[in-house]
This record gives structure tokens, sequence and C-alpha cells, in this order.
């Protein structure tokens, strides 16, 4: 069930949160064989990419529609997209590494709409995934008005978040 | 045995051929498409035994790449390999010819299994250039099968 709405806080929607939550540990640990770990998630106006890496992936549908985003240090994305290849880090190239994040955002986010399609009904379609370079990036192609919820994970001694915002068609977040 | 590997992105691709590898196809007949289109086009000047099959994908989606490739009576047995795990989808792509379905994460021993079941038995082990495990008997100086 959603969480009480107050007048200054965005609300935070506890079956989205935790579809992608349930979604990102699935991910991790079956194709990159790491245990994430959920820390916190937290509701932001505004919110500008900590790592040097994101995903984005758009998801629509008749009942509204939004996007969900990864982001990662690059050492880590590194890390990670390796084991997916089972290649030491050092191998990968800048094309692989782009590939990696890519494929993951769009597996914890196949996952997350099927959760939620199986939860409320609602059917949804999703982009293919867009991966942004840099270091203190601004991910801006979210639904007007939608905040943004960043869901912190940690594993292996690194921090990394998913970044959802989504928004109903009939204006609730 | 040839495998046509399909998906617009580049990392599943590889990770798909290495799970092949192991399994003892031979990279020479792994062939791969980076979406439904290139596929199709792939399967009118080529013959497969298996076809792994994204579903999200530029130019063409997996689930129309299926339904031509059965409308050109191609009979090769393909298995969806894809996100999209809701149970309507997986239906449909049944309906329209798929053979299974493995959603995306998935274990090595996962998609080995749904291979197998597809191609009822995986290849032999072969060396590099393609032979059977062979040994030299230092008797008699005569190669033989190993297996």
């Amino acid at each position: 069930m959603p969480q009480q709405q107050t007048d200054e806080k965005p609300q935070i929607d506890a079956d989205l949160v935790n579809a992608v939550i349930n979604a990102t540990v699935d991910v991790f640990k079956t194709m990159a064989n790491t245990e994430a770990t959920f820390k916190e998630v937290r509701a932001e106006e505004d919110y500008r990419a900590s790592g040097d890496i994101s995903a984005v992936i758009g998801i629509h549908g008749e009942y509204g529609e939004g996007m969900l985003a990864l982001s990662f240090p690059l050492n880590f994305a590194n890390l990670l997209v390796s084991r997916l290849l089972g290649v030491q880090p050092m191998l990968l190239s800048s094309e692989d590494r782009c590939d990696g994040v890519g494929e993951l955002v769009n597996m914890i986010s196949g996952n997350t709409k099927a959760t939620l399609s199986l939860n409320s009904g609602h059917i949804y379609k999703l982009s293919l995934p867009t991966v942004i370079l840099g270091h203190d990036h601004h991910i801006a192609n979210r639904p007007k008005g939608a905040p943004y919820l960043v869901i912190i994970f940690e594993t292996e001694g690194e921090s990394f978040s998913m970044q959802v915002a989504f928004k109903s068609h009939n204006g609730t977040n | 045995m040839k495998v046509l590997v399909v998906d617009d992105s580049g990392m599943m691709r590889k990770i798909l051929i290495r799970e092949l590898l192991q399994m003892n196809f031979r990279e020479s007949n792994i062939v791969q498409a980076a979406d439904g289109e290139e596929a199709v086009n792939t399967i009118k000047q080529d013959t497969f035994d298996l076809i792994l099959m994204d579903w999200n994908m530029p130019k063409m989606l997996g689930i129309d790449a299926v339904q031509e490739i059965r409308a050109m009576d191609v009979k090769t047995p393909i298995l969806m390999v894809t996100t999209e795990a809701e149970r309507a989808n997986v239906v449909r792509a049944i309906q329209v010819g798929a053979n299974n379905y493995l959603v995306k994460p998935f274990t090595n021993e996962d998609l080995r299994e749904k291979v197998l079941q597809l191609v009822g038995e995986l290849p032999q082990p072969t060396d590099s250039v393609g032979l059977p495990p062979q040994q030299i008997d230092l008797n008699t100086g005569r190669i033989t099968d190993d297996l």
C-alpha cells in the first residue's frame, strides 16, 4: 500500500519500490553473482546521478508512464559487466560496458513491469535502453511533475542507485 | 548443429554465445542477428537447428519475427529469451510459433535445459577443427575415437 502523502513530501509508491528492489536483487544475483542489499529509498524533486554511467529505460501503458534508471560508478560498472561476460574487467571495451549496463536495466525493468502487471492488471511496455556517460550527469526525461524515487543499494562495499519516476495518467505518482 | 542468436544487445548475444560454446556448439555454427528484420533475412538465406529470439528489438520485434519465420514455413525450434515475463506474452509467443520461453535473468542451467528440450541432444565435444576427441595408441600408432 502507498504510504500516506503529506503536503511537503512526494508520495512513495511501495508496490513500485518493492517491485524494483526485488527485480534488482534477482538480476544481480542471477546474472552477476552478487548480493545487492537494499539500503534506503527517498523521494526527491530533482536528482543528479552520483555515478559515472547510467542506463535509462522508459515504461508506458494505458495507466501511466515513467522511467527507470540504473547508475554506477565506472569501476563498479566494469566489475559487474565483466562478471556478466565472464571476462577480466581490463578486457572490456567501452561498448561492452555500455551494453552491459543497458542489459542490466533492461532485465530489472522487465521484471518490474511483469510484477506491476501481475499486481495491478495494467499492461505496460518498455522502450529500448539508453546509456549516459559522464560524471555527475542529470537524467531529465521523467514525466512532468513526477518525483524521483531514488533507491539505494549496496554490494561488495559499493553503492549504486535505481531511480524511478512514474506518473499515472490520472495524475497520481 | 547451427544456431541463430537474435538480440539487439551485443552483451546478451555474447552471454548466450558463451553458454552455447559451453554446451559444445561450435563457434563457426553460431550466427548473430541484432534485430528481427535481420533475423528474418538471415533465415531466408540459411538453415538453422535452433533460434534464440529476444522480444524487444528495433526495426522488428522478436514476436513479429517469429510470425514471419513461421509464415515462411520454417520449422526450426525457436526459444524466446526475453524480459517479457507476463503470462499473456508467453502465451502469445507460443501461439505465434515459439516453441519455448526463457525469461531474463536466467541461469546457465535454465538455458541449457531449454536448449536441450528443443534440440534433443547437445553436440558432442570436438577439438578446434571440429573433429571428435581422439587418442593415439602408442603401441600400434593408430588413431582412435576417444568416446
